[in-house]
């Protein structure tokens, strides 16, 4: 049986069995309900449809949600059967702590019985659905940013940074800029959400962002619910937000510079490497006209070496950004496991969570 | 006693120029980060704070309760630490640093840079890790004190222990006793250490340390006119496709110190790249017609570095250099004072037992950011052995990868805290509240 690929995201999880050069079989968002169970004292007015994230900002933080999780997408989702769980490799973001994922192994050993596992992280697996061993990974996320120069297959620790903006920080924003807009409007985040992925734009460079401030076309778009508003220079207002964070109102350089001082920091031998092979990744970053905004503003900021973003080989399918670290991860497991390198029950029940840290790094 | 488990330790670095915190038992520190700070004096910018209020940003450290409760008599001030904070340029904000001359001045940004490491970096909860600290090889007992009492007041962990430099880097190499050549930003310090203990009669310190170096560097540069325009002054415009203009910004309320610590950011990464250490004396002359070598300044403009390159390390071993260059002549008055490091060395050595002196002689550790130069280590080698008795064999020890030397202060903390034989040396918090915080002194040695 094929090992299985989980990468929890802050919005999506997506899931499948490692098959390289396919779409995971499985996205699903990561956002859950609480309902109330029958046997409980219904009161009305008490009543609410608590809506869960056991994935906040890149990190499981509602262990017990995320146990429901993904009992439902193992079991009911890819098939497997109670007494023959299979192997299964999970992608994690940058700077996880350490409790964390020691957390992780236990609940995969102990409530699901897998019989291997191994963790990586999505830096270096984004790397390598695209083909390479070294690069700059800059991989916008719906709750975090993370900037990750990777050498050889070694991510470098020192370098690296990471942000909590993303998606998520894009949405609220825009909700209140449409608030500002549309006052009588009522619209539900998650109509918002889905506005945002239809509307936003990125300007070509701050010039163009000016004048489409000043004057864009006014687009009516209508509301299931019947409602209509108006979106008009919210759209690129949403897209500047990652290059000028002062949209956010946060006190930060953009991405594009970060990444280029992320880059400085690693000795200079390496950067014409690390700038050669920039990959971008996200969901965030799939927003209309990002990736040339990007290129345009990445040759800006560096001199002498021309900075390219790495274009995905053509045998990946069409949406790789979004889903780079699960194809990674289907590339990895395709490695990792057949030559024994992860951690099997036995290793586990001899050593207990800290192995965790001694075989997947 | 403290037991210890499977529960990590964390060890952490404070040095003058960066500090270094990680887990022990991993290879290199997680988070590396600068030592000063950034400080917003709240009474003067009445309107940056109005913009800073509403923003959710993780670049301001959550400062505003402890500020108030602390202390009331200095003036409200918000800092931001961490190179990402420090990075963004901001009006009226000041640099700051806590250490001054191997001493800990201000507690209060010690105590963010902290809180910045565990909330933000490495993200742990301090009350569940014991904490290894390294401090300098000849502390004082106050600041010892001072740092017990912060760490278990205010963090709560469970358990500390506090090592010296020099032994630490001792241990990364796996000696026990060894004479640690300790070169990082602010000074540097030899140190003899036998058997796992610093001999405080041999420690010598002198102030030329890579900060200094990087002052020279500037002074240099400047004197060639060259200018060095940080980051956050100049904007690139594309004119044509593919030609760029850089136009300049002006941002009238930026500090003076702000400016000079982002032109000694590009300054030291100038001096990193290009400098070497010479193989003998530097001497006008000889060095007058060497090939320059380019360097590419954030700004698009190269440079050329000639007899610089090797003018500058020289400093290290022969101080009076320095009165050469235009406008270090402020250092001119006590330079005669401050000996060179090959001097440093024999001085110290000379004032250890006559027994251990020459194991002294064949382990001579070379450790610290400033000490991952070019050639420092053959050009040390070949000084001591002009100035050693003749019997002894001169060895100077240094790891061949850039990154260990910067950081064998950690590894060695790294590789002590997670020794089985080390747990039960732990200062625990039971036997604080127990003896008081002066035990810190008969804990940790």
């Amino acid at each position: 049986m094929e090992a299985v690929v989980v990468d929890a995201g802050s919005k999506l999880l997506k899931a499948g069995f490692a098959i390289p050069d396919q779409d995971p079989a499985l996205i699903l968002p990561t956002k859950m309900k609480r309902v109330p169970e029958d046997g409980d004292m219904v009161d009305s007015t008490m009543f609410e449809e608590a809506n869960i994230d056991p994935v906040t900002r890149g990190f499981i933080r509602d262990w017990e949600a995320m146990e429901d999780l993904l009992h439902h997408v193992l079991y009911a989702g890819l098939g497997w059967e109670e007494g023959n769980e299979g192997q299964i490799l999970f992608t994690e973001p940058l700077c996880t702590p350490k409790a964390l994922r020691e957390q992780l192994v236990q609940l995969m050993f102990e409530n699901f019985n897998v019989s291997g596992f191994y963790a990586s992280e999505q830096a270096v697996l984004s790397l390598y659905a695209v083909g390479r061993i070294s690069g700059c990974t800059v991989d916008i996320g719906h709750g975090k940013i993370d900037i990750a120069p990777v050498l050889e297959g070694a991510v470098q620790h020192i370098a690296s940074k990471r942000f909590e903006i993303g998606g998520i920080d894009l949405t609220k924003l825009l909700a209140q800029e449409l608030h500002k807009s549309n006052p009588l409007v009522k619209i539900d985040i998650s109509e918002v959400e889905k506005l945002k992925e239809q509307y936003a734009i990125c300007a070509e460079d701050s010039v163009a962002y000016e004048e489409a401030q000043k004057s864009s076309q006014a687009e009516r778009h209508t509301l299931p619910d019947g409602q209509v508003i108006t979106i008009q220079r919210e759209r690129s207002l949403i897209g500047e937000a990652l290059f000028r964070p002062s949209i956010l109102g946060l006190e930060e350089y953009g991405v594009v510079e970060q990444m280029v001082c992320s880059i400085s920091t690693v000795s200079s031998e390496n950067h014409r490497q690390l700038l050669e092979n920039i990959v971008l990744c996200g969901g965030t970053a799939s927003m209309t006209g990002f990736e040339e905004r990007f290129q345009r503003e990445a040759v800006l900021c560096s001199s002498s070496i021309r900075p390219c973003l790495v274009k995905p080989p053509e045998y990946m399918p069409e949406n790789l950004s979004r889903n780079s670290a699960w194809m990674g991860g289907a590339i990895l497991a395709k490695v990792v496991f057949p030559q024994n390198q992860h951690i099997t029950k036995g290793e586990y029940d001899e050593t207990g969570p800290a192995i965790v840290h001694r075989k997947c790094f | 006693m403290y037991g210890g488990d499977e529960v990590s330790a964390i060890v952490i670095d404070l040095g003058s120029h960066t500090c270094k915190a990680g887990y022990a038992g991993e290879d290199a520190p997680k988070a590396v980060f600068p030592s000063v700070v950034g400080s917003m004096d709240q009474i003067g910018a009445v309107d940056d704070l109005k913009s800073e209020k509403d923003s959710d940003s993780i670049s301001e450290p959550r400062n505003d309760g402890r500020q108030t409760e602390s202390d009331k008599e200095k003036s409200r001030r918000k800092l931001y630490v961490g190179s990402q904070a420090l990075g963004y340029r901001r009006d009226y904000m000041e640099v700051v640093s806590p250490i001054k001359d191997g001493i800990v001045v201000d507690w209060d940004i010690v105590d963010n840079i902290w809180d910045h490491a565990f909330r933000e970096r490495l993200l742990i909860d301090p009350k569940e890790h014991p904490m290894l600290l390294a401090e300098p090889s000849s502390n004082s007992a106050q600041q010892r004190e001072r740092t017990a009492e912060i760490m278990f007041e205010k963090y709560k962990v469970p358990a500390l222990f506090l090592a010296k430099n020099a032994v630490l880097t001792s241990f990364a190499s796996g000696r026990a006793t060894s004479l640690v050549v300790d070169s990082g930003g602010g000074s540097t310090t030899v140190a003899a250490v036998h058997d796992g203990y610093v001999l405080q009669k041999a420690v010598a310190t002198s102030p030329v340390g890579g900060e200094f170096l990087t002052e020279c560097m500037m002074k240099c540069l400047e004197n060639r006119g060259i200018v060095l325009r940080p980051r956050y002054s100049f904007k690139k415009k594309e004119g044509r496709p593919g030609e760029f203009q850089t136009v300049e910004l002006d941002f009238p309320n930026t500090t003076e110190s702000y400016k000079l610590y982002s032109q000694r950011v590009i300054a030291s990464d100038i001096k990193e790249c290009v400098c070497r250490v010479p193989d003998t004396p530097y001497d006008e002359s000889s060095y007058a017609n060497i090939p320059m070598t380019p360097y590419e300044l954030p700004d698009g403009q190269t440079i050329e570095i000639g007899a610089d390159r090797f003018k500058i390390p020289d400093i290290l071993f022969n101080p009076s250099i320095v009165q050469t260059i235009p406008g270090m002549e402020r250092f001119a008055e006590y330079a005669p004072s401050i000996r060179g490091l090959p001097q440093m060395v024999f001085e110290s050595i000379n004032k250890c037992d006559v027994d251990i002196r020459r194991e002294l002689f064949s382990s001579i550790l070379l450790a610290g950011g400033t000490a991952s130069m070019q050639q420092l280590k053959e050009r040390l080698e070949k000084d001591l052995i002009e100035v050693a008795p003749q019997a002894a064999r001169v060895k100077v020890l240094a790891s061949g990868n850039a990154t260990e030397r910067r950081f064998s202060v950690w590894i060695g903390g790294s590789i002590l805290a997670s020794l089985g034989s080390f747990q039960q040396m732990w200062f625990s918090k039971m036997e604080y509240e127990e003896h008081g915080v002066s035990y810190v002194q008969r804990k940790c040695p």
